[in-house]
């Protein structure tokens, strides 16, 4: 058990340029697929956004939330939750292809398999702070000041990405055993969206006591309100200690059945095709 | 010369096949296991350059994965002094980006660091002749091209053992003869090569020794000449065979490396119910 977990640290450790590499290429090369390049990483997600804001916001009319004592607008309110939500989504379904995708790669040339999943969510990564400087200017527009808390997204970006490797080194390898794993994640994505208390607060959930306390230990969740505590409640750390808990509990397992499986694999993939 | 650079003992390596769906077969677990290499055993020297020759589907693809580390034997035991490479021509290479940023993303695929690819730019850019074309993107190159800058890349990879399949079949004659050139220098530096081609005449001229697989198994390994003779002489001979004797001769080959009474455990069992 600890054995492969040493072998996957060590290997993503010994390959951090070839992982840098990959993912900075990977991206400039999508940017060159298309004539508006970089345009459509933020066109993607503002129409997302502007979709959501106006079924939700404006034909629910569902108004101002009510959280911890304060009242915030829909859309700023939903947009600190959303940011996650665009990085999260890309780096779990793309991460569960993240072997599949190198098959031509690692059929040709013996290839540390295991730092695959993070090229994935270092890509997803860059794409993420392009991301979060719109996100900034537009907070800073609604009233929204910097203050020492925003500091706390990088503990919670960081998080979310170790998380989403510890997933990615998962689902990449049942994808490659069966390629229904990525059709599988593909259809529960949108679920999980409505799942994770990104477009309506955890309150509504008060009447089910069960589905709320699913919802707590999700692990998406606890980024989105780490996110939105640093933008906008201020209420520290300290006080989502059992998310953080549970959170760091099910990436840590994630992370070892991960090793495990890209080691127990790591010469068998060519052959699994 | 005592020092070897590959050693294989009895190594075999096991392919499935997929059960053929004829609707009868019910059986839950017939999946055919299959011989792509058995019982390969050869010793090569360090500095030897060896021609791989053999027909289509003899398990010359399969012996240099094997040996290149890419993919696992299911048994024997294979010792390799030093760090091998398969030259791969095509991949790696992003048809989006332009052929010197492909330098940079091969470059680093093959696991090399940011300054030894800078030092070997040149010489890659030199080697594959690309002139105008290094700043155009892949997409618009020609066959020969992408193959060029791709064998270029690997050739600069500098490992002590190299393996070269039919890497050279694309290129035009001219820039064979330059990998040619390229591959006797690395041989002069102590460079282990195998080389996998279907020309003979290549073979013979660059190899010295060469080792004909047929049918999965090691069939001949010596001196370049004489393999070369009984390789072509077998063709000759295949080729004079009636179409009948050809589907008998293959299926005869085939039944051969049909693995009898295979050891599945339980996870395999799993595993053919799932890829089926």
């Amino acid at each position: 058990m600890f054995k492969s977990m040493r072998y996957v640290l060590n290997e993503n450790r010994r390959n951090m340029y070839r992982i840098y590499s990959i993912a900075k290429y990977e991206l400039v090369s999508d940017m060159r697929d298309s004539r508006l390049g970089i345009f459509w990483n933020f066109a993607n997600p503002a129409i997302q956004i502007v979709t959501y804001w106006f079924v939700f916001g404006a034909l629910l009319s569902r108004g101002d939330v009510k959280e911890f004592g304060r009242t915030l607008p829909f859309i700023d309110w939903m947009l600190a939750g959303m940011v996650v939500w665009f990085f999260m989504n890309p780096c779990i379904t793309q991460g569960s292809n993240a072997i599949f995708s190198k098959v031509n790669v690692i059929t040709k040339m013996k290839f540390p398999v295991s730092i695959l999943p993070a090229t994935v969510i270092l890509k997803e990564l860059f794409n993420h702070f392009a991301l979060m400087i719109i996100l900034f200017v537009f907070f800073i527009f609604r009233g929204y000041y910097p203050t020492i808390y925003w500091l706390g997204l990088i503990y919670y970006c960081i998080s979310g990405a170790i998380f989403a490797t510890s997933l990615a080194m998962v689902t990449s390898v049942l994808n490659m055993l069966a390629r229904d794993t990525r059709k599988l994640i593909l259809s529960c994505m949108r679920l999980l969206l409505y799942l994770t208390p990104i477009l309506w607060p955890i309150a509504r959930a008060n009447d089910f006591p069960v589905v709320k306390n699913i919802m707590l230990v999700n692990p998406i969740y606890y980024i989105v309100s780490g996110y939105r505590d640093c933008l906008i409640y201020h209420r520290g750390f300290t006080i989502y200690w059992k998310q953080a808990l549970a959170f760091w509990v099910i990436t840590l397992v994630l992370f070892m059945i991960g090793s495990l499986m890209m080691y127990k694999f790591k010469h068998k993939f060519i052959d699994l095709i | 010369m005592s020092e070897y650079a590959v050693k294989l003992e009895n190594v075999s390596k096991i392919y499935k096949l997929k059960r053929k769906d004829d609707g009868k077969n019910k059986k839950a677990n017939d999946t055919k296991r299959f011989y792509a290499l058995k019982d390969v055993s050869f010793t090569v020297d360090k500095g030897d350059v060896v021609g791989i020759l053999g027909t289509n589907g003899s398990g010359k693809s399969t012996l240099s994965l094997v040996l290149s580390g890419v993919t696992e034997y299911d048994s024997g035991n294979m010792e390799v002094i030093g760090e091998q490479t398969l030259v791969a021509i095509n991949t790696g290479l992003n048809a989006q980006l332009t052929g010197l940023e492909n330098i940079n993303v091969k470059g680093a695929l093959l696991g090399l660091s940011k300054k030894r690819i800078r030092e070997i730019t040149e010489g890659v850019i030199e080697f594959a002749e690309l002139g105008d074309f290094l700043y155009q993107p892949v997409k618009k190159y020609s066959s020969g091209m992408k193959s060029r800058l791709g064998f270029s890349i690997s050739l600069y990879l500098n490992p002590d053992i190299i393996i070269v399949d039919e890497a050279l079949s694309v290129g035009d004659k001219g820039f064979a003869q330059k990998c040619l050139d390229k591959m006797n220098e690395l041989q002069k530096e102590g460079k282990t090569i195998f080389f996998i081609s279907h020309s003979l005449p290549q073979v013979q001229n660059f190899c010295k020794k060469a080792m004909w697989i047929e049918g999965g198994r090691l069939k001949e390994f010596g001196d370049v000449d004489e393999v070369c003779d009984h390789y072509s002489e077998y063709i000759d001979y295949y080729n004079s065979l009636s179409k009948q004797e050809k589907t008998k001769l293959r299926d005869e080959k085939f039944a051969e490396r049909i693995v009898e009474n295979p050891e599945i455990g339980f996870i395999e069992k799993i595993f053919d119910r799932l890829k089926r």
